[in-house]
């Protein structure tokens, strides 16, 4: 093969060696953002670890199919919760029993109530815990947790949330507005106590 | 048929709210209520307080070693 045949190709090469560590580096900076999702996407910090390795693997494997200017982030999350489902987690179907949740109002209510005498806003929220929060993140059902991470915790648009996990915007809206409620019942639950007198 | 309740009517419009997905109209409709009732005023406040804490308290940062793990996860330099 002559020299000028090629020198194109090293070219190229370089290129694309060019290209793939600058792919790796800004994938690598969002690690923080994309763990900060992850780990409340499964039930310990040991899947979401190996879920971290697992999905950072294949996205420098796969860094090609990348379209350069889109949302890197929200492409992480997308192989994430594939490589989620794929480990075995069941795509959980919402159970006919499930109960109606309670209204927007009603944490505030059981806090205000729970306490001694009228308080403002800001007094009340300092009623919950942080176990409270976290505690009541886990219990609430995957489908409507995931909506309410990525959109709440990791800041993602309905858009986002949607083609991330695949789904109409319509369902992302539905969900993420449930799952909110559902969270609010659990933190209620563990700030307050069930239905006592 | 039951009677119109403002304050039931704000509870179910204070995700959109937050959110920012409603119209002009209806946002203008929940803060004229919100203006001349200060118990929705005061869960409202406390929706967006809720909010702030619920991101704060969930923050974990992410281990050191994983951060080590995922950089020895690059393509080697040729």
């Amino acid at each position: 093969m002559s020299e000028t045949a090629r020198e194109p190709d090293a070219r190229q090469l370089a290129t694309e060696a060019r290209d793939r560590v600058r792919f790796e580096e800004e994938a690598l900076a969002l690690s923080d953002q994309v763990y900060r999702v992850a780990r409340h996407l499964v039930g310990s910090r040991e899947e979401a670890e190996d879920l971290m390795q697992e999905t950072y693997a294949r996205a420098f494997r796969s860094w090609r199919s990348f379209t350069p200017g889109t949302n890197l982030r929200a492409w992480l999350l997308r192989i994430l919760t594939n490589l989620n489902i794929d480990r075995g987690r069941k795509q959980q179907r919402t159970p006919d029993t499930q109960p109606l949740e309670e209204g927007d109002y009603f944490l505030y209510n059981k806090l205000e109530a729970s306490g001694d005498g009228p308080s403002d806003a800001d007094r009340v929220v300092e009623r919950l815990s942080q176990n409270d929060v976290v505690g009541a993140l886990s219990e609430v059902p995957h489908d409507f947790r995931d909506v309410v991470v990525l959109v709440d915790i990791g800041d993602f648009t309905y858009a986002d949330a949607a083609q991330i996990l695949d789904i109409p915007i319509g369902t992302v809206m539905s969900r993420l507005h449930r799952g909110r409620r559902i969270l609010k019942q659990a933190m209620a639950e563990s700030a307050v106590g069930g239905e006592e007198a | 048929m039951t009677a119109y309740d403002p304050c039931a009517h704000c509870e179910e419009m204070m995700q959109p709210y937050m959110d920012r997905t409603i119209t002009d109209a209806e946002r203008a409709e929940a803060e004229t209520h919100l203006n001349g009732c200060t118990y929705c005023r005061k869960r409202y406040r406390f929706e967006e307080k809720l909010r702030q804490f619920v991101r704060q308290a969930v923050q974990e940062p992410m281990p050191v070693e994983l951060k080590t793990k995922l950089a020895g996860l690059r393509t080697p330099l040729q």
